[in-house]
């Protein structure tokens, strides 16, 4: 085995529990089991406390009005019972973690109406987020002059909210004395990552909604267009969006 | 030995105090992430402060990108920094399945050398500033690997091949030999303190997954500051002492408090 190799081991070993559980990371005897596992739960925590509080920073305003700090749920034992199942960055654990949060932060605050919408919106960015990623680059990204697919990316996310919720999230983070008003009106968003982990976050149309429920990587742009009664130029502007959003890729067909 | 610049971390909620602080209280900042675009502050933060790039630009386990490597161009002008920052860290797999997101050095072995240094000097030839790397502590020790060799000499060595500049971080070397049961001052000295340009300092604070002390954005102890003392004599080619706190947590008397002690311990 390669010293890169094993350095893998030893990164999968930290940020894998059930791997650092089996016997075939027990029986390697590379590490003692004891400093890693603390080690392990140190990384966990950290790993997780930094997306705590960068997603869920729109409730840590609101922290005055719900006397709930997001951030509390990481040094609660509720989270230390997830240790033995979590994965770093894997969409199971961002999903375990954040459904935490959202239980600790929900319920009964008259003066936040918007708050169910507000956690499942900063819910779904915490799981976006998650799942592998492009680290480097190793070749330029050169779309194909062949026919292509798009297909929606696993992972992203249509959020149906019962309020308009990027009009109050600018205003959540600016000082305030009473609670920032949304309006109420129906909104959906779509969440999606780039390749390299970057979360976006935009109002869907009619033929957003079109493409994420046709793209399935079989049908051409031609299809969809015919499916969503659109030009195919101008099914293309929109699609050249979600690509870069991060929502649609382009496979290339035979 | 030039006088030592003194300075802290960037923490954007501490704006409005690190403006405000008297002249000549604090020399420069240290950038970990860049300005968010709604950042009032960071346009006058920026005209009055040396800043310093130590951003996450990619681990040098591997070749860096050309995003990579035009972002921490962009950031290194933009700060216009004296040097840019790297660590020594192999935090992510090579196919990236699995992440870490936080401190864990590479083994320190031939192979690592050899990639390290590679990596280093393409990315040293990319950029308009020195490049220096910062130290990783480690917390336990592994079995195997090709050819393991102390870090020390593992460092020597990669300074050597590679012409860079060492960023010391002196608790990293503290915590390593705590953690070793070894004199922090005399596992020190093994370092390459002869090619160390800015030296970290920070607090530490018992830990309870790690049961035992770890950073923490709190200021630095007496004996982290005799510590510091003892590095910067030994340190000839030192331009830079920084807080190495940033953290939501840490406060504005805390990150004064800690460059105070700092200046007064130099």
């Amino acid at each position: 085995m390669s010293d890169r190799a094993l350095q893998d081991r030893l990164i999968r070993a930290l940020a894998d529990a059930p791997f650092r559980d089996s016997p075939a990371w027990r029986h390697a005897g590379v590490a003692d089991p004891d400093r890693l596992e603390r080690f392990a739960r140190f990384l966990a925590r950290h790993f997780y406390f930094e997306r705590v509080h960068h997603f869920f920073r729109y409730s840590r305003a609101l922290a005055r009005i719900t006397g709930r700090s997001p951030e509390a749920v990481i040094a609660s034992p509720a989270f230390e019972a997830l240790f033995p199942t979590l994965v770093l960055g894997s969409r199971p654990s961002a999903d375990a973690v954040a459904r935490l949060v959202v239980r600790h932060l929900s319920g009964g605050v008259e003066e936040v109406p918007y708050l169910a919408d507000l956690l499942r919106y900063e819910a779904g960015m915490m799981v976006v987020e998650s799942g592998p990623r492009v680290w480097r680059d190793t070749k330029p990204g050169v779309r194909s002059s062949g026919q292509v697919h798009p297909a929606a990316v696993e992972g992203t996310m249509l959020l149906d909210l019962e309020y308009d919720l990027p009009v109050v999230l600018p205003d959540l983070l600016k000082p305030w004395s009473e609670v920032p008003p949304c309006p109420r009106r129906p909104t959906k968003l779509l969440v999606a990552r780039s390749r390299h982990g970057r979360v976006s976050v935009a109002r869907t149309t009619v033929v957003i909604d079109t493409i994420m429920e046709l793209a399935d990587g079989r049908k051409t742009i031609e299809d969809l267009a015919v499916h969503a009664g659109l030009r195919p130029a101008e099914l293309e502007a929109t699609l050249q969006g979600l690509v870069e959003l991060g929502a649609v890729r382009f496979r290339t067909g035979s | 030995m030039t006088p030592l610049m003194v300075g802290a971390f960037y923490n954007p909620h501490l704006a409005a105090p690190l403006l405000a602080a008297p002249a000549g209280a604090i020399d420069h900042l240290a950038m970990a992430d860049p300005p968010h675009p709604q950042d009032p502050l960071w346009p006058r933060i920026k005209n009055r402060y040396t800043l310093l790039l130590h951003d996450y630009l990619g681990q040098l386990s591997e070749p860096l990108d050309e995003r990579s490597i035009e972002r921490a161009r962009s950031l290194a002008a933009l700060y216009e920094t004296p040097w840019v920052a790297e660590h020594f860290q192999c935090l992510h797999t090579e196919d990236g399945s699995y992440q870490l997101n936080y401190v864990f050095p590479p083994l320190y072995t031939e192979e690592f050398l050899d990639r390290f240094v590679a990596n280093a000097k393409a990315l040293q030839a990319r950029l308009d500033q020195p490049l220096v790397m910062e130290n990783i502590p480690g917390f336990f020790d592994v079995s195997g690997g090709a050819s393991q060799m102390p870090e020390p000499v593992w460092l020597r060595r990669f300074f050597d091949a590679t012409g860079t500049g060492f960023l010391l971080d002196l608790p990293h070397v503290w915590l390593e030999a705590h953690y070793a049961g070894k004199s922090p001052a005399i596992f020190l000295e093994a370092f390459p303190l002869d090619r160390v340009v800015e030296i970290h300092v920070a607090g530490v604070a018992e830990d309870r997954d790690l049961q035992g002390p770890w950073i923490a954005p709190t200021a630095p102890s007496d004996e982290m500051l005799e510590l510091l003392a003892f590095a910067a004599s030994r340190c000839p080619e030192a331009r830079a002492v920084t807080f190495d706190a940033f953290s939501p947590s840490l406060t504005a008397d805390v990150l004064m408090e800690g460059v105070t002690r700092i200046r007064g311990a130099l």
